[in-house]
């Protein structure tokens, strides 16, 4: 496995861009010169730099990122990209899961994929940050998967899919594992106006604020509003429910998603992500119409605040 | 210079949108480094009679014609489409044409499209054809408007060898024959990058290597979309400095006779 680092774009960029003046972007809206830590610390050093500085000296979190599943043959290259677009894109850590190509995730499915996410921990040290995938069906099973990952591995959160609708039973063990742990939950979310025939089960933001009803010490994070259908729906379907954060990744780049958001649910409850779609991830927050300080929240500060809560 | 190929002014049926005066807009186009846009009516999306779209636009852009450049947006299928376009060329001076057979619910390959290519063609207007407005999962429960498959666009650049086509808002062009190299196709289109991928799989790449650099243009959507990802998708490519050029404005410049 190879465990080096990739170069920075500030060294090997052929138009001579920085990563810094890349989030601050070309013109006028600028995130502010402490925007960008050179400095990259594993979970422990980011929880702890969040308690202890103004917003995390700047660190940016991809708060939804995956790993390639290994039945890709290009697998081990494609991840190696993803690392290298964070570096041209300044994204100092992401927080990846890898998931099973077919759903619903079988147990021995999503116990290679956290094995996966392990190695690709290891591989990528300080840069990729764990999330335990796991489908809630598996009841025991996937409780000892979280405690194992999250408990021995180190391992940030808990990533849940489509497999069951949030506000269903059996996905309530998972929340309350999460509680005990400290750790935040990304859950994959989207609202149409129509029967998304694929996705049965689908969670969207009415869903998530029942179950942050349920459980209000839960840190529930609704994935990928700008790819997850109506997001004017999402973001006002969410507005009371003030322990789930919204995840602003996704391929969609609709203007004025992320000021929206802000206004609506307030900028502490918003974290970056691009959950692949890494141009789009960034180009909207450093396009949102927001304070600097607002930015910096997003891009990383609320993100660190959440990392810090981990209780083992 | 950058030369946006793909914006839009006036209001959209689903959404609001900020920035879509022309004032509006050009303040955004200043605080980004944006020095032209090619620019058509959004509420023409749903008109049913498009041309009081277009005379929005006509209005809308007057006194700014070194900066925006207004296309019109016709449906051949609307009763007077004729006299519309002549309008539009002759007195509104719009340099070109967008066509929504989505949204206005007809083929491209009916002869009432290949009649308004063709009339578009003979006047020197280049035909913009948008792949897709919105994302189909944020749709209205009104409606449901499918992109236009890539497959439709082959045929219609086949058709019209001697067209200049511009495909906006689209993507997967490397898994059909207009983004293959050697494709047989006349290198009659252009593809502009607002949903192009610029890094992983970066399609844009691709398509620089199958096409060429001469066939790729920069958008961005706005002011439905934030323009700063289309940036950033410039500022991350992996090409020359005389390939992004070509992208950031050559291109357009060429094709739109600027």
């Amino acid at each position: 496995m190879n465990t080096q680092r990739t170069k920075s774009i500030s060294s090997d960029s052929p138009s001579g861009i920085s990563r810094r003046t890349l989030l601050k972007g070309s013109a006028a809206i600028a995130l502010g010169a402490a925007a960008i830590s050179s400095v990259r610390g594993t979970v422990k050093q980011t929880a702890a730099g969040a308690s202890s500085g103004p917003l995390g000296k700047g660190k940016v979190i991809d708060c939804h990122a995956h790993l390639n599943h290994h039945s890709r043959k290009t697998w081990e290259a494609d991840d190696r990209k993803l690392i290298e677009a964070a570096d041209k894109l300044g994204i100092d850590q992401l927080c990846c899961s890898t998931l099973t190509p077919r759903w619903p995730a079988t147990l021995d499915g999503f116990r290679e994929c956290n094995q996966w996410t392990a190695e690709g921990m290891r591989r990528f040290p300080g840069r990729v940050l764990g999330y335990c995938y796991v489908n809630p069906g598996y009841g025991r099973e996937a409780l000892e998967e979280i405690r194992r990952y999250v408990g021995d591995h180190g391992f940030m959160g808990i990533k849940l899919y489509n497999e069951y609708t949030c506000t269903e039973p059996v996905v309530f063990p998972i929340v309350e594992l999460a509680v005990e742990l400290g750790v935040p939950i990304l859950h994959h979310a989207s609202h149409s106006h129509y029967f998304v025939e694929d996705q049965p089960r689908l969670t969207d933001g009415g869903h998530l604020a029942e179950l942050a009803r349920r459980y209000p010490e839960a840190m529930l994070i609704c994935a990928h509003i700008s790819g997850g259908g109506d997001w004017e729906w999402t973001i006002k379907a969410l507005r009371h429910a003030t322990n789930v954060l919204l995840d602003t990744s996704g391929s969609v780049t609709d203007a004025g998603t992320v000021e929206m958001a802000a206004a609506v649910v307030g900028v502490d409850r918003l974290v970056f992500g691009c959950d692949s779609s890494m141009t789009a991830g960034v180009g909207k927050i450093r396009g949102a119409d927001l304070a600097a300080q607002d930015k910096q929240k997003i891009l990383g500060g609320n993100m660190m605040r959440l990392l810090g809560r981990r209780k083992a | 210079m950058i030369v946006d190929v793909n914006a839009y002014l006036g209001h959209f049926a689903f959404r609001r949108l900020r920035h879509n005066t022309a004032a509006s807009l050009l303040a955004m186009m200043d605080a980004k480094g944006i020095d032209k846009a090619v620019v058509s009516s959004a509420g023409a999306i749903t008109y049913r009679n498009a041309q009081a779209g277009n005379e929005e636009l006509a209005e809308e852009v007057r006194g700014h014609s070194d900066r925006l450049i207004p296309y019109a947006v016709i449906n051949p299928f609307y009763a007077g489409w004729q006299d519309d376009l002549k309008i539009c060329r002759e007195q509104f001076g719009m340099a070109g044409v967008r066509l929504y057979p989505k949204w206005h619910n007809y083929q491209l390959s009916s002869p009432c499209c290949r009649e308004l290519v063709d009339a578009a063609t003979e006047r020197g207007m280049v035909i913009s054809i948008p792949i897709r407005v919105e994302d189909t999962r944020e749709r209205s429960w009104l409606l449901n408007v499918p992109d236009i498959p890539l497959d439709e666009i082959v045929e219609l650049v086949k058709a019209h060898p001697k067209a200049c086509f511009i495909l906006l808002n689209g993507l997967g062009y490397t898994g059909c024959p207009l983004g293959r190299k050697e494709n047989g196709l006349p290198a009659n289109y252009a593809i502009e990058l607002s949903r192009l991928s610029a890094l992983l799989a970066s399609e844009l790449g691709q398509l620089i290597t199958n096409l060429g650099a001469e066939r790729l243009m920069f958008g961005t959507g706005m002011p439905f979309n934030y323009p700063d990802p289309a940036l950033v998708k410039l500022e991350v490519l992996d090409a020359s400095e005389a390939d992004k050029e070509k992208i950031r404005s050559q291109n357009a410049m060429a094709w739109l006779r600027l």
